[in-house]
């Protein structure tokens, strides 16, 4: 084998170790980065339980809001399931009763979520994606929104 | 009448436009650029008859008509005229047309060849996108009857720097139409060499210029008038914006090897083609709908698909010529310690950071086409990131020390010395008072002052540095040094909290005690404002602040304004929340940011340092 090919080898070698190194690298950081999100029905439907940080995303069920000291308890619903959502903090602007939102958070147990954080919605005709696609898979679009 | 007139230009731009091609392809060179020319003022022309339909609220056009209103003050819109997706598509178009034309205006006239070639490309770089216009985006599209008012502009939009904010984010992004037209050009005709890279050079620059400054003032309005707290929040949108961002900085970089030892061709061809393409992917990114955002004017998924068809199109094309036409650059010998192997290595860097953004943000999209809905957190781009800072700030510095494939050159080596000893103490001084015991707060902070001090030394001694043609260098370098710097201290330094309050309470978060102080309800033209008073008092400062909130109308929509109290380091941030009906409390947002000034002033010395680089006469 004479010098040139040897270094080629040794070359492509080099450079192929980078490559895999750095992409388990970034492989492993987007895996424990990414946020799923559910539907209510998704989560009663899944075997097991996601952990970590997910997002929920469903109708902020009429009459479930309450505000025990300085934190807030509702239902989020995609009217098959419900998943009850306890949150500390403040509450974002147009986040009310009867609209869509996305929560973040851990899951307590099936059907209990303790949220860090709502994600904002931009106005009031402003149905977040997730909530639409949640909401079309559950199959009460059509009947709300006649589309 | 006024859409039929409109619409005319827009024909008649076209037609000049394939005139151009036709005479192109007959050999007639200088009727191919003046037809170019023509029907680049038309579409310049069209352009500004919208401007005038959104001045005079023309409701007979629909994009008037679905993004304005009479009440709207003046300004507004004017920038309603881009606050669209039609009408920003239209200043996109032009946008190409006029680089085109700047083009043919400062060229060397004598250089028909190429010069024809480099408007032939643009020519058809600017149908493409005008034929999507007219067929799918028509901004001249006419209502009948004609409508009495518009529907308004979205009130996030409203803003004063929402006049500058796109059109300068476009000049960078379309900018580099031309950069990729004078590629293909210099592949076809054999011309990619160190004479083609100094013609390229002032059209890279103020695009980079244009983008640096979009950029910023993108960030500048997320943290000053959207109440975000922050001045970046890996958005993908924002990430769209980087991304063409990253691959132009590494070009200008290989241009340089271009320009001096005549090497890197296929690299810097391959760079310019990746630059625009990432700049078309940002747009469509951006403006398709495929991400949810303020700035997704398109709902359609038709034209996002057709945005599509036309990158892959520009992209595929362009890397066949290059396949094409490139030639076979002989292996060149470079000592590990020369300027070329630094700014590879550099550009390596870049690319890193490039293509982990490319995957953060791609990523999501991609799952959900397998219906599966996903978002990468901050956290992802932070680890990967801010570890390779450190070393890509170090080739930093010593990379513009070393000569041109030389080997080292133990003069200018003598310097990092003291600079590395005054960092190391400075950097150990921060983490120390700072508190902040933290690995990579340490590097960053480190790495920047490296840059920082090496940089000083330099101007002050080494006195052919003070000469221009060292003087951009210096000036964009040290903007990095300082952007780095207070990305780093604002990250680890800064803080937050959201809480609730009453009127007339006062609360204790961490070491800053609030009181809200005043609340005043005003009614204005299609919106309710409510203006508040807090009290602010720290160990060293007794601050009053006055956010307000907007509740408007017409759309209904909630925007916070927020009020800012900038101390010499820091600043007092705090946005309020639009209380609920038949309540007293109010959710307060507070950020207290730390050199948040130190990120404007790092993107103006970029800035600057890029125009003076562009305005070189000798190279």
């Amino acid at each position: 084998m004479n010098k040139k090919i040897k270094n080629r080898i040794y070359f492509f070698l080099v450079s192929l170790i980078t490559f895999l190194v750095i992409g388990k690298f970034i492989f492993e950081s987007i895996q424990k980065n990414t946020i799923y999100f559910f539907s209510p029905t998704e989560l009663f439907e899944s075997n097991n339980l996601p952990k970590g940080l997910i997002r929920v995303g469903g109708m902020v069920k009429k009459n479930s809001l309450k505000k025990i000291n300085n934190s807030y308890e509702f239902i989020i619903t995609d009217y098959n399931k419900e998943i009850s959502v306890s949150y500390i903090g403040i509450k974002p602007n147009l986040f009310t009763e009867g609209q869509g939102a996305v929560v973040e958070g851990q899951l307590k147990t099936r059907t209990t979520l303790t949220a860090s954080k709502i994600l904002a919605k931009h106005d009031e005709n402003y149905m977040p994606k997730e909530v639409a696609d949640a909401l079309k898979k559950s199959g009460d679009w059509k009947k709300k929104y006649g589309k | 009448m006024a859409s039929n007139f409109a619409n005319l230009v827009l024909i008649l731009s076209i037609f000049f436009s394939f005139l151009s091609n036709f005479f192109y392809f007959k050999n007639k060179l200088n009727f191919s650029i003046k037809f170019f020319n023509i029907s680049s003022i038309l579409s310049i022309f069209s352009f500004f008859l919208l401007l005038y339909f959104f001045s005079i609220s023309e409701f007979s056009i629909a994009a008037v008509y679905e993004n304005s209103h009479s009440l709207k003050p003046f300004f507004y819109k004017i920038a309603g005229t881009w606050g669209n997706h039609e009408g920003s598509l239209l200043l996109f178009v032009i946008i190409i047309a006029l680089f085109g034309s700047l083009f043919t205006f400062c060229s060397n006239k004598k250089d028909i060849e190429l010069n024809a070639l480099v408007i032939f490309f643009q020519n058809n770089i600017f149908l493409i996108f005008l034929l999507f216009l007219v067929t799918t985006s028509n901004p001249f599209d006419l209502i009948i009857p004609r409508p009495n008012e518009g529907l308004g502009l979205n009130p996030i939009l409203q803003d004063p720097l929402l006049i500058i904010h796109p059109p300068m984010l476009y000049l960078g992004y379309v900018g580099f139409s031309l950069t990729l037209s004078l590629v293909l050009a210099a592949l076809v005709k054999k011309r990619l060499n160190s004479e083609w890279a100094k013609k390229v050079w002032p059209w890279v620059m103020i695009s980079w210029v244009f983008l640096t400054v979009g950029i910023g003032l993108g960030s500048i309005w997320a943290y000053y008038e959207l109440g975000w707290g922050g001045y970046w929040f890996w958005d993908p949108v924002e990430n769209a914006s980087l991304m063409p961002w990253l691959a132009a900085t590494a070009l200008i970089h290989t241009l340089l090897v271009l320009k001096s030892k005549n090497e890197m061709k296929n690299w810097t061809a391959l760079l310019s083609i990746l630059t625009f393409s990432f700049s078309l992917l940002g747009t469509f990114l951006v403006r398709s709908g495929v991400l949810n955002s303020v700035h997704a004017f398109a709902n359609d998924p038709e034209r996002g698909v057709f945005i599509l068809v036309i990158i892959f199109l520009i992209t595929f094309t362009s890397l066949a010529i290059q396949i094409l036409y490139s030639e076979n650059t002989k292996k060149f010998n470079q000592s590990f310690f020369s300027k070329e192997s630094f700014i590879n290595i550099n550009n390596l860097f870049l690319l890193f950071f490039l293509f982990v953004i490319l995957l953060g943000t791609l990523y999501p999209i991609i799952l959900s086409i397998f219906n599966e809905t996903v978002s990468i957190g901050p956290v992802y781009y932070n680890t990967l990131l801010a570890p390779f800072v450190f070393i890509f700030l170090i080739t930093m510095s010593v990379g513009p020390l070393l000569k041109w494939s030389q080997n080292i050159n133990v003069k200018s080596f003598k310097l990092l010395l003291p600079v590395s000893f005054i960092s190391i103490i400075s950097s150990i001084l921060i983490v120390y008072l700072s508190v902040t015991h933290n690995l990579i707060f340490f590097l960053g902070i480190l790495g920047s002052l490296i840059l920082i001090f090496t940089i000083i030394y330099e101007t002050l001694f080494e006195k052919k540095y003070l000469k221009t043609y060292f003087s951009a260098r210096l000036i964009t370098h040290l903007g990095v040094g300082v952007l780095f710097l207070s990305i780093f201290l604002n990250a680890f330094l800064s803080k937050s909290e959201d809480f609730e309050i009453k009127l007339g309470e006062s609360k204790k978060v961490e070491n800053v005690t609030f009181k809200y102080m005043n609340q005043k309800v005003a009614k204005l033209n299609n919106y309710v404002e409510l203006e508040t008073t807090f009290e602010l008092i720290d160990d060293r400062y007794n601050l009053v602040l006055n956010p307000s909130v907007r509740r408007y109308l017409q759309p209904n929509q909630v925007t916070s304004e927020t009020s800012i109290k900038s101390k010499l380091l820091s600043d007092y941030y705090i946005a309020i929340n639009f209380p609920e009906k038949n309540t007293t409390s109010l959710g307060v947002r507070y950020h207290f940011n730390f050199l948040i000034y130190g990120i404007w002033i790092g993107i103006v010395l970029m800035v600057i340092g890029g125009l003076v680089s562009a305005n070189k006469k000798k190279y």
